[in-house]
């Protein structure tokens, strides 16, 4: 990460919880994350890997058993620590007898808005989240994607740098989504820092600059998310054209391969991408495009989680 | 004191939203039934046992309102996880709870301020006395509820309701037994750290006497800070150390 300035920075965490059955038990072995200012960092891993718990710890919701942590220099655990972070809870609930705007004004008034600045950030928020018009609606009215709308919302109350995002998605419908995407990019764009907790892998892999990957309470794989999909020493060649039967020699030399409405997806070795253009060319074939091979972040993710590695050895940093 | 006061304020909206004021009525329709009911007692003595019924109605009344706002509130944000959009902001957990509690005051203060004002109009039309003394007994009550709060917004920190009314029940009932459980002149360890809400207890010299007095009233409010300031620091620590 170089000479980048941290916004977020989380060494050792660990989280032990002692059981009245069973004896203590580990939820957080040792996470540490380092976020850079004005970026989007995904932190996934499947359920009950410690996301949530390491998030919680970094938000001061749940003591740590021991680390550091750090939002742009602060101690997050304590509340002065937290001036500058804005954080949406997984499935964010509010009183469900307040409209949207006397929900936003009560969370205002505990970030110190004055009673000009409640009114005046309540509008613009409910319209950034895209609830204007909406908020002397009661929030017992409100689907779940509009209390999650109204969730971001009161995340960005006091104008934080840092926000932090647990499941952002979750309950919005593609346009919802959409929107979430396109908000998380604008508030990157203003310099801010996102970080990410989602399952939802498309979400990271459209917005984050990097991410952590997290599985049984240790950090499993960290690094930015081309060098972590990008699948080294072997290239993807799209072609049109061919005959159903490919050439032999071209059988032979190609590893993978995918067929489309009419178009064919090879992927090869770096060293062959020349002698693969070449007989695709002989055979008649028109050759689209040449890209590194890159996974799909699920295919990645799965991956990882099924090898040993994944479940809980050491963690494997690229970048 | 910014953040204490929102979130009281947001008790107060909640309790009203919640129409738990609605107690007010349904205390005043029981005093209605009720008054025509007393015997005929002399002059001046079915005034006093109208008096002592009243009061006894709004401390019972102010307890139920007390213990069920107490009782749920903290476990309630927690168990629907709205307690998370307040604490990952800049707020002390001391201050969520003292907010809480000092919200819950509010609301039994004006509930109890009510219950006394239509006791008041009752007495003036059975009576034709406002007996204006009820309001000492009243106070009482009132400090006595706010004491009551904070040792069930305490245990609230680390349990649910249920446990929460139950141990504020016990709590109230030793605290008005310290002369019968310890003696008259009790000594040791035990005698310095029993809790005596006896000090609120103001009933019969507000029913059947001439009042309280300043003094008094100030030593009331005393022994309320104390028991409401460390029963609330007892709490808070307990809900510090607690994972949400």
């Amino acid at each position: 990460m170089g000479e980048e300035r941290l916004a977020i920075e989380v060494s050792g965490a660990r989280k032990v919880y002692r059981a009245r059955v069973g004896g203590p038990k580990t939820v957080v072995h040792d996470v540490s994350l380092r976020v850079a200012e004005g970026s989007i960092h995904g932190l996934l891993g499947p359920n009950g890997a410690g996301k949530t718990t390491t998030l919680k710890m970094l938000i001061g919701l749940v003591r740590p058993t021991s680390g550091t942590f750090r939002v742009e220099g602060r101690d997050s655990t304590r509340p002065e620590g937290r001036i500058r972070l804005g954080f949406l809870p997984e499935q964010p609930y509010f009183p469900m007898q307040l409209t949207a705007t006397e929900a936003l004004r009560l969370y205002g008034r505990l970030v110190g808005l004055s009673r000009a600045e409640l009114r005046t950030t309540s509008e613009r928020l409910l319209a950034l989240v895209g609830l204007e018009g909406r908020g002397h609606e009661a929030l017992s009215k409100f689907s779940r994607g509009m209390l999650q709308r109204l969730g971001v919302a009161q995340a960005l109350l006091g104008d934080p740098r840092v926000i932090v995002l647990d499941e952002p998605a979750s309950g919005l419908d593609p346009i919802g989504q959409r929107d979430m995407r396109n908000l998380m990019l604008a508030l990157r764009d203003e310099g801010r820092t996102v970080l990410l907790s989602s399952h939802q892998l498309s979400e990271v892999e459209a917005v984050c600059d990097r991410v952590t990957i997290v599985n049984g309470g240790r950090v499993a794989a960290e690094g930015h998310i081309d060098d972590l999909l990008n699948v080294a020493g072997h290239s993807s060649i799209r072609a049109r054209g061919l005959p159903e039967a490919l050439p032999a020699e071209l059988a032979a030399l190609v590893e993978d391969v995918a067929t489309s409405g009419g178009a064919w997806i090879f992927s090869v070795r770096d060293a062959s991408v020349r002698r693969t253009v070449d007989l695709i060319d002989d055979a008649g074939g028109t050759v689209v495009a040449v890209n590194p091979k890159r996974d799909s972040l699920e295919d990645y993710f799965a991956r990882m989680l099924a090898s040993p590695k994944g479940e809980g050895g050491s963690a494997r940093e690229v970048a | 004191m910014r953040n204490v006061l929102a979130i009281a304020a947001a008790v107060v909206a909640d309790a009203v939203r919640r129409k738990v004021l609605y107690l007010v009525g349904v205390f005043a329709a029981i005093l209605s039934v009720m008054v025509p009911q007393l015997p005929s007692y002399g002059v001046g003595v079915a005034a006093a046992v109208f008096r002592e019924i009243s009061l006894a109605l709004v401390f019972v009344a102010a307890l139920v309102l007390t213990l069920s706002l107490a009782a749920n509130r903290v476990p309630a944000e927690v168990e629907r996880r709205t307690v998370y959009s307040v604490l990952s902001k800049r707020v002390h957990r001391w201050q969520y709870m003292a907010g809480t509690w000092l919200g819950i005051l509010a609301v039994a203060g004006v509930a109890v301020a009510a219950f006394t004002l239509v006791t008041q109009g009752v007495a003036l039309v059975r009576y034709g006395d406002p007996m204006w003394r009820l309001w000492q007994g009243s106070f009482g009550i009132w400090l006595e509820m706010g004491a009551l709060a904070a040792f069930a917004i305490g245990v609230s920190a680390l349990a649910g309701p249920v446990v929460v009314v139950t141990a504020s029940l016990a709590f109230l009932f030793a605290a008005h037994s310290r002369q019968a459980l310890l003696g008259r002149d009790p000594h040791g360890v035990l005698a310095l750290l029993y809790p005596s809400f006896d000090t609120f207890n103001v009933i019969t010299p507000v029913a059947h006497g001439t009042g309280i007095g300043a003094a008094y009233a100030l030593t009331m409010l005393a022994a309320f800070a104390a028991w409401s300031g460390l029963l609330l620091l007892a709490g808070s620590a307990a809900f510090t150390i607690r994972d949400l």
